[in-house]
């Protein structure tokens, strides 16, 4: 437990994700074991969207599946409101509302079953829980397809209904895995209203993309992965400056033509 | 566990499953519809069946008398007779057929003698096609004169099931007019025609009139009751694992707060639902079309068939859904286990095939006529419950109240085994997770080789049983014992234990690991065990032989076997009893020991698996020994000797139990055989008798609690665990 009377401590207990070391290998049969994660480490705190920026493969959905206890790390820690994932991964769960790619929804359950049915698994009690989907159906624009199966619901609509089931127990930690993945133009601008939204209200975010734009338009803080590992990290500014170039999307691609280069560690990479 | 979270998801599968169309049609409409089907399918063939009449074609028909049954339409209702006029070809062709022997009796005898003729057979069986008859006969030209003289010749093809028909409806024919011939000539006679009656018997059949009929139904309704609680489980099993790994919602419902113990016990009671449900309306459609059908065949005339069938009374019924209920909850917990397996439901599919193989000589084994409800058969999982409904139907209600503590135990057994296994399922983010890629067994064996590490992994220590199950399979098969001289023995115990049993256990070993001594769980064990583990054989022996007689007393060995091993004992005990110790008690000690003990224990015992290796070390020790008395026997010591070895951590505890035991059972047997009278100092434990040593009464009482005791010290002792393995480098 932090002590709180040092502003730093403070801080420090502010950081809702903490993760040290993070290292997960997968094995493969063709090319021997495989670092998807090579000790990460990184922080975010509350009131602030983290964004996971790199392309696909670098390893941003296994650090944010372990975030979610869905996969154990190989070694190193990581921590969500304080809460180890290994050891106390009951509380973690309580603690993150968790969207990806690969958390769909049911295809023969409507948006309000479904929304339901998780908020009953985090046993809310049912009047406070009718209460808070339907709230929740009118901030996300959701009453026009309530009753919809899972199956009939274009992209959009599934990626709303995902994003109440995590929001059902207003979890202090969101985590968004590629979550605007296949969303039209319309669709992803109201996903990164609603991002803003929920940061403005204390929430934590973690936001991984493989899309510079969207990392630059909502994230206040970014960390650039590559083949398992971080290669740079700061507020948007930071980087900017660090690198004397002003387009985002360019810093990005210079840091991964230099990361091409697998002999360079961290710091001649910064140089 | 939380049971409202087991409720939630338990509901929410149901109605999942329940607005799916594809099971709603295999669950409930299926059964529903196929009985009645099948019922009137059945019918129309059974009316197609009676109209059709087997043909009989007659050459030389002008030769028959003008009163005969040949030619007579009714004579036969399912005969039709036809003349076939005389062809040169035809004539051609049966005058090929020589009859072997002139003379009487030679008609029928001699048409399906083939040796002692050599007719043109391919010409005559293209004559039965030209002319479409079943058979033909061929009436000679004195036929007229001398009826029951002139042999007459028959062509019929046997391999037609019309034309064997036709054969013996044609025999029948004929030999009934033989026979009211006979009765007119002995009618003439002083003798009387009564002379050739058959003797009459008559047979009271004292079953109650319900019972009738009910033994088909008891044997037949498990078995189909079974099948669809098989299949029920099945489908939806594959639905709810490798169905949401591929929709993407089970990586939902992991993050969620529901615990995988939770969601395996939520989609274990979805299945069983299904699997139940299935079972039941199959059962209950099956039920009512067949009453209905035996109902009209009954009122039909001449139906032999209400003989051998008769509605099942409702209480039989009723303990077939009793039986319903275990076997369903059994089958969905294996069927949940090995769904949780496949990546896709396409892998699953290829699952049901090996699940069907375990699962119906299990369900086929009661059918065998002779097995009944024993001790023996209540232990094996399945059978035991469908010996026990069956027995419930048959009335057997004490025999059955007997077994139920066992074959409850078993089952409930089962079914947390599988239950446990399905859970390590959803825990493996492997098995969770990861698509199955291109696999290539170049790359499994480079792979296998790089990672290769101190002890084999779970996998190849499950490749690695099999294998040397296999081994000994055609080894015994191709060594035989051909003739049974000592000699013979030594070496065909020598290649075995160690051309087939060591040898490979070996090569794999030094292939898939790094160090033998870890492989193989070499390792020093404290003085106080080993001496413990000494005591502990010699203590257990008698309580062994006790078992073992049991045993062969509950599972009869054939009379072969038994002239085997007497031979054998008899080969043995001639030897000289250095040889045999060193052949039969050392040397099995070791191989057996480093092979199940070792090898394969190190491998199964990873990642937590102390159970798992007991268990499956004990079970392949046990089919290892290839005669079932001794397997059974052999997989409850190798039970004893897998915690032995799991305590103490190492096989040599187990080498030297084995051991003992093995030279206890050789010197009891051999000195008994040789006739020598056990010395003083141990006349207090052992008894001679006829040849026999056996261990006195006072002594086999003792020993339990000694062994116990013996039990009792072992099991305080630290636990032994293996070095955790590091495989991962400590990043940072």
């Amino acid at each position: 437990m932090p002590d709180f009377f040092t502003p730093q401590s403070r801080w420090a207990f502010m950081e809702l994700v903490q993760v040290t070391n993070l290292t997960k290998l997968y094995p493969d049969a063709d090319i021997g074991d495989q670092p998807a994660l090579d000790s990460v480490s990184f922080t975010a705190k509350a009131g602030e969207v983290f964004g996971l920026l790199g392309p696909n493969g670098a390893g941003k959905t296994t650090a944010l599946r372990i975030l979610a206890t869905i996969l154990k790390p190989s070694s190193g820690s990581a921590k969500v409101c304080h809460f180890d994932v290994v050891n106390q991964s009951d509380y973690v769960r309580h603690s993150i509302g968790y969207v990806s790619n690969n958390t769909n929804i049911y295809d023969r359950m409507s948006a309000w079953e479904m929304v339901e049915y998780f908020g009953r698994l985090y046993t809310i009690p049912e009047d406070v829980l009718q209460a808070r989907i339907s709230q929740l159906f009118d901030r996300l624009q959701m009453k026009s397809f309530r009753d919809l199966p899972g199956a009939k619901m274009s992209t959009g609509m599934k990626q709303k209904v995902s994003i109440a089931r995590a929001l059902i127990h207003d979890p202090p930690v969101m985590i968004l895995d590629e979550a605007s993945l296949g969303l039209d133009v319309l669709a992803a601008r109201a996903l990164q209203d609603i991002v803003r939204q929920l940061r403005d209200e204390g929430k934590c975010i973690i936001y991984s993309s493989h899309i510079m734009r969207e990392i630059e338009r909502v994230c206040d803080r970014v960390a650039i992965m590559w083949r398992g590992k971080i290669i740079d990290s700061g507020t948007l500014d930071e980087l900017a400056e660090r690198h004397q170039e002003n387009d985002f999307e360019e810093i990005f691609y210079r840091l991964l033509l230099k990361g091409d280069d697998q002999s360079l560690s961290r710091e001649e990479l910064l140089a | 566990m939380r049971w409202s979270h087991i409720n939630l998801i338990f509901t929410r599968e149901v109605r999942d499953q329940l607005r799916d169309r594809r099971t709603m049609f295999t669950v409930l409409f299926l059964p529903l519809l196929l009985y009645p089907l099948m019922g009137s399918v059945m019918f129309e063939v059974a009316q197609f069946h009676r109209e059709t009449k087997v043909v009989i074609g007659v050459v030389g028909a002008e030769n028959l008398p003008e009163s005969s049954a040949i030619l007579d339409e009714s004579a036969d209702p399912a005969v039709e007779w036809k003349v076939i006029p005389e062809s040169s070809r035809l004539q051609q062709c049966v005058e090929s057929f020589l009859l072997p022997t002139s003379g009487r009796g030679a008609s029928h005898d001699a048409a399906t003698d083939q040796t002692s003729t050599q007719p043109n057979k391919r010409g005559l069986e293209a004559c039965l096609r030209e002319f479409g008859c079943d058979s033909i006969v061929c009436i000679p030209p004195d036929f007229r004169l001398n009826k029951w003289h002139v042999p007459v010749k028959v062509i019929s093809n046997l391999s037609w099931e019309r034309s064997t028909i036709a054969n013996s409806l044609f025999n029948r024919i004929v030999e009934s007019e033989h026979k009211s011939w006979l009765r007119d000539e002995l009618n003439k006679t002083e003798l009387g025609s009564s002379v050739i009656d058959p003797p009459r018997l008559h047979t009271l059949d004292v079953s109650p009139p319900d019972q009738k009929g009910v033994f088909l139904w008891s044997k037949l309704l498990p078995f189909v009751v079974l099948i669809w609680a098989l299949t029920g489980a099945f489908y939806p099993a594959i639905d709810l694992c490798a169905g949401e790994k591929e929709r993407g919602t089970l990586e939902t419902l992991l993050c969620s707060p529901a615990r995988r113990l939770e969601i395996v016990w939520g989609k274990l009671l979805t299945i069983i639902c299904f699997s139940l449900g299935t079972a039941l309306l199959n059962l209950a459609s099956m039920y009512i079309t067949a009453s209905m059908v035996i109902g009209r065949m009954a009122s039909l005339p001449n139906a032999a068939i209400s003989s051998v069938l008769a509605p099942l009374p409702i209480q039989s019924l009723g303990w077939l859904v009793l039986l319903v209920v275990p076997i369903s909850i059994m089958f969905s917990a294996l069927a949940l286990a090995v769904a949780s397996l496949a990546r896709s439901t396409k892998e699953g599919q290829y699952y049901l095939m090996p699940l069907l193989l375990v699962g119906l000589p299990l369900v086929s084994l009661p059918m065998l006529p002779g097995v009944s409800l024993s001790p023996g058969t209540s232990i094996i999982p399945v059978t035991g419950a469908v010996l026990l409904s069956r027995s419930l139907i048959d009335g057997e209600y004490l025999t059955a109240l007997l077994h139920l503590p066992t074959v409850a135990t078993v089952t409930i057994v089962c079914t947390l085994l599988a239950v446990r296994w399905a859970v390590r399922q959803f825990e493996n983010e492997t098995a969770m997770l990861k698509d199955g890629g291109r696999y290539s067994f170049k790359n499994w064996l480079r792979d296998a080789w790089r990672k290769r590490d101190d002890t084999p992994t779970v996998n190849e220590a499950v490749v690695c049983g099999l294998l040397v199950l296999a081994m000994l399979f055609f080894g015994r098969l191709s060594l035989g014992l051909s003739e049974v001289t000592w000699v013979n023995l030594a070496v065909n115990t020598l290649s075995l234990q160690i051309g087939l049993m060591l040898g490979p256990v070996l090569i794999m070993a030094v292939m898939l690991t790094k160090s033998l001594p870890k492989a193989f769980r070499i390792h020093r064990v404290s003085f106080p065990e080993l001496a413990a583990v000494g005591l502990l054989a010699i203590a257990i022996h008698p309580t062994y032989v006790t078992i073992a007689n049991a045993i062969n007393n509950e599972y009869k060995l054939g009379e072969e076997t038994i002239a085997m091993l007497k031979q054998v004992d008899l080969v043995i005990s001639s030897a000289p009893f250095w040889a045999v110790l060193v052949c039969l008690a050392l040397l099995p000690a070791i191989t057996e020991e480093l092979v199940f003990r070792g090898f394969l224990f190190s491998g199964l015992q990873r990642s937590n698996g102390n159970l798992r290796a007991i268990l499956a070390t004990s079970l392949l020790f046990g089919l290892s020994h290839g005669v079932l008395q001794q397997s059974i026997a052999a997989a409850l010591m190798g039970l004893l000797l897998g915690w032995i070895a799991a305590r103490s951590g190492s096989v040599l505890t187990a080498i030297l139990f084995h051991l003992l035991h093995n030279s206890m059972s050789l010197s009891l047997s051999i000195n008994g055989r040789q006739g020598n009278v056990p010395p003083d100092w141990v006349s207090w434990a052992i008894q001679y008798e006829s040849g026999v040593w056996s261990y006195t009464e006072i002594w086999s009482t003792l020993s339990v609690g000694v062994s116990i005791s013996l039990i009792a010290f072992l099991a305080t002792r630290p636990w032994v665990q293996p070095r955790r393995v590091v495989v991962l480098e400590q990043a940072g």
